[in-house]
């Protein structure tokens, strides 16, 4: 368990950054983690993959598989790999507030 | 813990577990040591601990007189340590046993007290998660099937698109092929490009070959838990299903542990050697080049590239000039690591590191030492055989703002191929 600090708003997180209770998630965590992350501003892709994973994470308990994200989205994979410079799942699972995926990620 | 430890208790560690003479030699070997300065973290420190307890249990005399003989039994305390030692502090990368003045297994040792702690059920609970979806779903990300089958119809639509063939393809489930080849979940979950690459090679070198749906994961989690029954599973299952299928090679995909945990030690999970061929993707395309089964575009690549070498390949496994000789027929300009090969240091996300958040900072840590060893190649792009790697070395990329592009092997071969018509 550790706290991370961003523009005075304290998150408890695991080791790795992640929210330690997905529940306490929303649009202006979501704008913090990704500010942390060196994205100054969420724009509409940004938004677009962060909702597609969260509901999905909401609806099955886990995060989407990149060609779901690709699909729903109509973004080209190296543009989310652009887009979150930590990749899918550290960078925008993260932003979306969910736990650690499993893995060699 | 005892009975483990009784297990495990053999000549090789027994003269492991006595024989340090405490020379330091080891120290400076350690990227934990050299990132830290914690003499805690020195790996001899880690032979001592093991060795403590051993003493306390199998010599009468030394537990009688700790404080001369260091014996220690096993309580609260020394289990808190042995935690942080053995599962936080080693990467399992082996480069202080042949930095070792007499030959210690020290790395052996470690996975001996990870052993006994995983018996005991005291993995950490990052790990041993992927461990139990790898158990449970038969995939360490926990894919279901079919979202595992639509990814890779997404791949090979692609792929024929690019290369305008649709001959071009990623078979599923065939049977009596030539290769059964393997992927690290991390590939079709977020990272496919891999998939396609590797996939172009087989085409390119008309090779008969499949995945499968059933049991595709290269990885073996309990490898790093060093859990007996579960790495023994995971391996059977892999095993099994070459069976199954009835194919002539096994093929691993760019994946240090699943590499040495099924092709040098499932036999020992195993209890009997391998009764068909395994083949690291690595020696794989590098026997399709000299056997001319695929054509590269020679020197075209002019950009600066280095080579990081995953441990359990190289230092462990002794593939090491395989994956040199097809760099060197792409790129003109690479430049090696010092040091590098079998001396190579550990990205910092071995031994289950990567997986591991309770360590996370740790881990970052120790990576700057291979962040600056790639900085000072002046290196544009990093390829390594390792998907655990590629993750590391990416986040190496984003903390310490290398500005690098990290590559697997097969990405750079694919985009190098050239297609007969």
């Amino acid at each position: 368990m550790a706290q991370i600090e961003i523009e005075g708003h304290v998150f408890e997180v695991d080791g790795d950054g992640f929210l330690t209770d997905p529940s306490l998630w929303n649009d202006e965590v979501a704008r913090l983690i990704a500010k942390f992350d060196g994205i100054e501003e969420m724009n509409d892709k940004h938004w677009a993959i962060v909702r597609l994973i969260r509901s999905n994470f909401e609806e099955k308990g886990m995060a989407p598989m990149i060609r779901t994200i690709c699909q729903h989205t109509g973004l080209k994979l190296r543009e989310i790999y652009e887009l979150f410079p930590l990749g899918p799942a550290r960078g925008a699972c993260r932003v979306a507030g969910l736990p650690k995926p499993d893995g060699c990620v | 813990m005892l009975q483990v430890l009784a297990s495990k208790l053999d000549s090789h560690l027994l003269t492991s577990l006595n024989a340090c003479v405490r020379c330091g030699l080891c120290a400076e070997s350690c990227v934990y040591y050299q990132a830290s300065g914690d003499e805690r973290m020195i790996p001899a420190r880690k032979v001592e601990l093991l060795g403590s307890i051993y003493k306390y249990y199998y010599r009468p005399q030394a537990r009688l007189l700790p404080v001369i003989s260091g014996a220690r039994a096993i309580n609260g305390r020394t289990v808190t340590e042995m935690i942080d030692l053995f599962f936080g502090a080693c990467t399992g990368c082996g480069r202080c046993e042949p930095h070792c003045s007499i030959g210690v297994a020290i790395a052996h040792v470690n996975a001996v007290g990870r052993a006994m702690l995983s018996e005991a059920g005291l993995t950490p609970a990052s790990l041993q998660s992927t461990v139990n979806a790898a158990l449970e779903t038969g995939n360490n990300m926990a894919i279901p099937t079919d979202e595992f089958v639509d990814t890779i119809r997404w791949m090979e639509e692609e792929m024929q698109d690019e290369i305008s063939d649709t001959r071009a393809r990623i078979p599923l489930d065939e049977t009596d092929v030539n290769v059964l080849y393997t992927l690290n979940p991390r590939e079709p979950k977020f990272f496919p490009l891999s998939i396609s690459a590797m996939a172009k090679v087989f085409y390119a070198a008309g090779e008969s070959w499949t995945l499968s749906t059933r049991m595709y994961d290269v990885t073996n989690y309990a490898f790093f838990s060093n859990h007996a029954a579960e790495s023994r599973l995971i391996a059977e299952r892999l095993r099994d299903e070459v069976f199954h299928l009835r194919a002539k090679t096994l093929v691993l995909a760019e994946c240090g542990h699943g590499s040495r945990a099924f092709r040098w030690e499932a036999p020992n999970y195993l209890g009997h050697a391998l009764p068909f061929e395994t083949l690291t993707s690595v020696e794989l395309i590098h026997r399709y080049i000299t056997q001319k089964r695929i054509r590269l575009d020679g020197k075209r690549l002019k950009e600066r590239i280095t080579l990081h070498d995953p441990c359990n390949l190289v230092r462990s496994g002794g593939i090491i000039q395989e994956q040199r000789d097809i760099i060197h027929r792409i790129a003109e300009d690479f430049e090696e690591m010092t040091p590098h090969g079998a001396d190579n240091l550990c990205c910092g996300g071995g031994g289950g590191q990567l997986a591991m958040s309770e360590y996370n900072e740790r881990r970052l840590k120790i990576g700057e030492l291979k962040a600056d060893q790639i900085r000072k190649t002046g290196a544009s792009i990093v390829i390594t055989p390792c998907h655990n790697c590629v993750d590391q070395l990416s986040q190496l990329n984003f903390t310490y703002k290398l500005g690098v592009r990290i590559m697997t092997l097969a990405e750079l071969v694919a985009d190098a191929l050239i297609f007969d018509q």
